[in-house]
């Protein structure tokens, strides 16, 4: 049992320190697929570093959400750790405290105060973000409802440590249409919460475009950085969840030994890394979507998981 | 090796070829339309050489030839030839339904389908048609539903052609062995219709100066 | 015999193409003698085909029965009078056409569309039936768009579109009945060897393969409400073109659906054609009644009363027995027969005052005599009244029902065709008749007349007298139909 903790808290542990890691790697990678040298892949540590050093400024008019938020939303991350595959393949102490719709609840729960905070704070940018990412995330919503729904019909579980062996189990599994448009469906949907490219412009500077990124307008010194550390964080379990459990669980460790687990964590990041490439490719080569579009793309994601459920409940 | 893989690899292209249908149905763009539908040619391509291989008929190594043939390098070929460029490199396409209702139908097209056709997988059980029949007549109804949505001609050959996969789709599965002679003759059949579609649009261009099919509307009762 | 059938029209599409001749009469002429020559063999093959029945060529890969050369021998006289038709209409008046090139066109064209229209028939492998099928509408879709007016290439264009839908969907249904086929065991893919095979056919096979081309095949025959294509395609395309479409096109993919009426009879645990096909029928034929009562267009008047004959030959093999059967195969001929001529008026109409419209033309018997006297009678032939043949196989119909006890069916399908009858007497009378305006009528082409004689004939003495041989053609093909 204290193995099985250790083993979870190594995880945490991967996920807080190498989160900022997998972000200046992939803004490293954009800049080089767009002809330009890129900032230091470890620039995120010390833009981290650099706002904790620096005063916090908050606003006299603001209530107390707008302080609290911050630490909801570095939490988060680390509870759905707790939850889903990020270097073995057998369940952890806490893997059956919640299964993927909990980790999905505790990721929005984050996202919610960062909505309260950012209309808290009086800033009108602040409330237009929030309202929009409150659209993306409604017609996001029903997208992850049945993308949760078609793996627990596949895998007969909702655990994620269940369904990421389901693929597995039988030989040609992996190509199952189910799969394929369940991973396709779960990719769209990344994109759209992480503000990503064809729905947000994720390295935009200009406010009244913005869809996520106008909520952290306000915020400065360590909420700033808690915040920018949470958004890593968040964009790297999801990483996980879409790698780990929804693709394959090749890498991860398999044994019961601390070797086994340190062996997984470079195997993962390789992993990530071909995730990142897709991503890059993705962004690269997509436009921004006008803000009306964005449920042309959402509902696009939908259908396409719907249509993973009828192949896999009629077809077989 | 192959052969034990073969019914999950010819499942991916079916679930592969089921979303190009449905790219079909709800892209903006003439062109990706163009070109998803030579991508689901080529699905189409590789799940006959799949089935050919596995049962050994050598008439579905003929209907992948042929098909290559025609759908993937002598269709838009032809198209090019009969439409002339500035018809060929359409801008954005316009839709009657906007395109997350589009989007929802087709899912619940694609639901009709499976219910039509798993009766008759069930009354047969034969290798494959479990995935083909289902997912090719998905793509007949979904080809039928583009040509009713969309207003532009082109996109309205398209859908015809997307028909058309569907039935071979499914055929690859329920009659692998086909005559060879219906197969070519159908396989011609295909490049006629789009040389005369195309030849028609083009003429419906130079007359009318457009080619968004739905203005033509001047014969009806009243 | 067969063989020279389809070879036939085929060197004749390539002979037209030659730069012989002056403002493009020696297509014209070539025409005229290909179709006469094609109608010879045609009578040569049903002579044939009434004392030994079925023939088979070609290692039994080209067949006909009497039902086949039925339809070949209506195709082949509907082509020949056309062609007639189309010497004055096409070559002379110039219609749609100013330069010799566009007239090869039209009769390359022409040749083809004959081709497939007498392949449907003699070919014995039922997915190559298709093919020939689907030919007929991509050979046909420039005939419709000749005159190169908008409204004609929208009339060629939801022609095409909606008709290759339709195919499309037949086609799977034929594969679906070929599988089925093979699942039978081994027969041979041909309308005998559905027929033989239907009783050991997966029901739900068979059944869905039928819905299906009845769907396919259905738009093609202008079935309601598939027929939206259907008024504008012949209403638009030029008086010959309309003639062969509404003629004998509809009857080559009725062909198709009526053939597997005994199919679906040989499996009797599948479920009854009957009701389906008095059904569907009794739709046309009521929904083409009503809206040939507000009409503006009488190309379109005759377009919609085809969607409604379409309909009572489905009704009258729906309601089964030797006797309904017979009538259904007078109706097809009495239908291909009077519909070409009416077209042949049309165009004679159409050539001498330049409209289509009906409510633009009046007093054409005194503008344009003998144009008006072709339209009066062609009127009155297809509204079915005597002494002409449609009235014959109309009335045939009504006693066969009435004999069966189908009471409803045959209320119901009288009611609609005395609404039909009303219709389009009122509009040819319209037109006919009345005040005629000052405005000279144009000459009509001597090949007009000749057409239209020779297509009078044949309208009027089989409402008269049916002569032997062809009434034992019709009895044969009557009885490939099942019971």
């Amino acid at each position: 049992m204290w193995q099985s903790i250790l083993f979870n808290l190594i995880q945490v542990a991967v996920v807080v320190g190498l989160a900022p890691l997998v972000e200046g790697v992939l803004h490293r990678m954009e800049e080089n697929v767009q002809s330009k040298r890129g900032p230091n892949i470890f620039q995120v540590y010390r833009d981290l570093w650099k706002l904790l050093q620096k005063d916090e400024i908050v606003s006299e008019e603001s209530s107390w959400i707008f302080r609290v938020a911050p630490y909801v939303a570095f939490v988060m991350p680390i509870f759905v750790t707790l939850l889903i595959p990020v270097l073995t393949r057998y369940p952890l102490f806490f893997a059956f405290m919640g299964d993927m719709l909990a980790a999905g609840f505790l990721l929005a729960l984050g996202g919610f105060f960062m909505a309260l905070a950012a209309v808290d704070a009086a800033n009108p940018y602040g409330a237009m973000g929030a309202s929009r990412t409150r659209m993306v995330g409604f017609l996001a919503e029903p997208v992850f409802m049945m993308v949760f729904f078609t793996v627990s019909f596949t895998a007969g579980s909702t655990i994620p440590y269940i369904v990421q062996t389901s693929w597995t189990a039988v030989p040609g599994g992996f190509f199952e249409p189910v799969h394929i448009l369940v991973i396709l469906a779960f990719l769209m949907l990344i994109l759209a919460d992480e503000s990503r490219i064809p729905v947000d412009n994720p390295s935009g500077q200009f406010e009244l475009a913005m869809i996520g990124k106008s909520k952290y307008l306000e915020y400065s010194g360590r909420g700033a950085a808690l915040i920018k550390w949470a958004g890593c964080m968040k964009f790297m379990v999801l990483t996980c969840v879409l790698c780990n459990v929804l693709v394959t669980p090749w890498g991860l460790a398999a044994e019961h030994t601390l070797v086994a687990v340190l062996l997984a964590i470079p195997l993962v990041l390789f992993k990530t890394l071909i995730f990142l490439l897709v991503l890059v490719v993705i962004e690269s080569s997509l436009a921004k979507l006008r803000l009306f579009r964005i449920s042309e793309f959402l509902s696009a994601a939908f259908v396409i998981c719907l249509l993973a459920m009828v192949t896999r409940l009629m077809g077989s | 090796m192959i052969s034990l893989f073969t019914e999950p690899l010819d499942a991916f292209c079916g679930g592969f070829f089921l979303l190009t249908a449905i790219g079909i149905v709800s892209t903006r763009q003439m062109l990706a339309c163009l070109r998803l539908f030579m991508i689901q040619a080529l699905l189409l391509v590789a799940a006959a050489l799949l089935i050919g291989v596995k049962l050994s008929s050598g008439d579905l190594v003929a209907v992948a030839v042929i098909t290559f043939v025609t759908k993937v390098v002598a269709i838009p070929w032809v198209l090019k030839l009969s439409l002339g460029s500035e018809i060929y490199a359409q801008r954005e396409i316009d839709q009657v339904l906007n395109i997350p209702l589009a989007l929802l139908i087709s899912a619940a097209l694609v639901l009709f389908s499976y219910f039509v056709a798993t009766p008759m997988v069930t009354a047969v059980g034969q290798p494959f048609t479990n995935i083909n029949l289902p997912i090719g007549l998905a793509g007949l109804v979904l080809g039928a539903f583009t040509v009713t949505v969309r207003r532009e001609a082109m996109a309205q050959l398209i859908g015809l052609l997307v028909m058309e996969n569907g039935v071979f789709f499914a055929s690859i599965s329920i009659v692998p062995h086909l005559p060879v002679i219906a197969e070519i003759s159908a396989a011609i059949d295909v490049p006629v219709m789009s040389l005369i579609i195309g030849l028609l649009i083009r003429r419906i261009h130079k007359r009318t100066g457009s080619t968004v099919v739905s203005e033509l509307a001047t014969l009806r009762e009243d | 015999m067969l063989a020279a059938v389809l070879i036939l029209p085929l060197l004749a599409a390539l002979l037209v193409l030659l730069p012989i001749g002056h403002r493009g009469r020696w297509p014209a002429l070539v025409t005229v003698l290909t179709n006469a020559i094609l109608l010879a063999l045609a009578l040569a093959i049903v002579a044939h085909v009434s004392h030994a029945g079925a023939l088979h060529e070609w290692n039994q890969s080209l067949s006909i029965d009497a039902f086949g050369a039925l339809l070949l021998l209506l195709v082949t006289f509907l082509g020949f009078t056309t062609a007639i038709f189309s010497w004055g209409y096409i070559v002379e008046r110039r219609i749609g056409a100013t330069r010799t090139g566009k007239v090869r066109l039209y009769y390359t064209l022409y040749h083809l569309f004959i081709l497939s229209m007498v392949a449907v028939p003699v070919i014995s492998h039922v997915a190559l039936v298709w093919i020939a099928v689907e030919m007929t509408t991509l050979m046909s879709a420039f005939l419709v768009a000749y005159e190169d007016t908008p409204a004609s290439l929208e009339a060629a264009w939801k022609y095409v579109v909606l008709t290759s839908m339709g195919a499309i969907l037949g086609l799977l249904g034929i594969l679906i009945l070929y599988w089925g086929t093979r699942v039978a065991g081994d027969v041979p893919f041909t309308w005998a060897g559905l027929v033989t095979g239907a009783p050991h056919m997966p029901k739900t096979l068979l059944w869905t393969g039928f819905l299906l081309i009845l769907v396919g095949f259905g738009t093609k025959v202008g079935l309601v409400p598939l027929h939206t294509w259907l008024p504008d395609a012949h209403s638009q395309a030029p008086s010959p073109v309309c003639a062969l479409l509404s003629g004998v096109e509809t009857s080559t993919a009725l062909f198709v659906i009526l053939r597997l009426f005994p199919v679906l009879q040989a499996a009797p645990l599948v479920a009854d054609p009957r009701p389906w096909f008095i059904a569907i029928g009794l739709v046309s034929v009521g929904a083409a009644a009503f809206l040939l009562l507000h009409i503006r267009d009488y190309k379109r008047m005759f377009a919609f009363s085809t969607v409604e004959h379409m309909g009572i030959i489905m009704v009258a093999v729906g309601l089964g027995g030797m006797p309904a059967h017979l009538a259904a195969m007078y109706q097809l001929t009495a239908h291909a027969l009077t519909k070409s001529f009416c077209f042949f008026a049309a165009g004679t109409t159409l050539v001498a005052t330049g409209t289509q419209e009906v409510g633009a033309v009046h007093g054409l018997i005194h503008r344009a005599p003998l144009a008006g006297t072709a339209l009066f009678l062609g009127g009155l032939a297809i509204a079915g009244a005597p002494p002409f043949v449609v009235f014959i196989s109309e009335f045939s119909i009504f006693r066969a029902g009435l004999a069966d006890g189908q009471y409803l069916s045959i209320a119901l399908l009288a009611l609609f065709v005395a609404v039909a009858f009303c219709a389009l007497t009122f509009h040819i009378n319209r037109i006919v008749f009345g005040r005629a305006e000052d405005v000279p009528a144009h000459a009509i082409p001597r090949p007009c007349l000749a057409a239209l004689v020779i297509a009078a004939i044949p309208m009027l003495i089989l409402g008269l007298y049916l002569p032997g041989p062809l009434a034992a053609l019709f009895r044969a093909a009557a009885a490939t139909l099942g019971h």
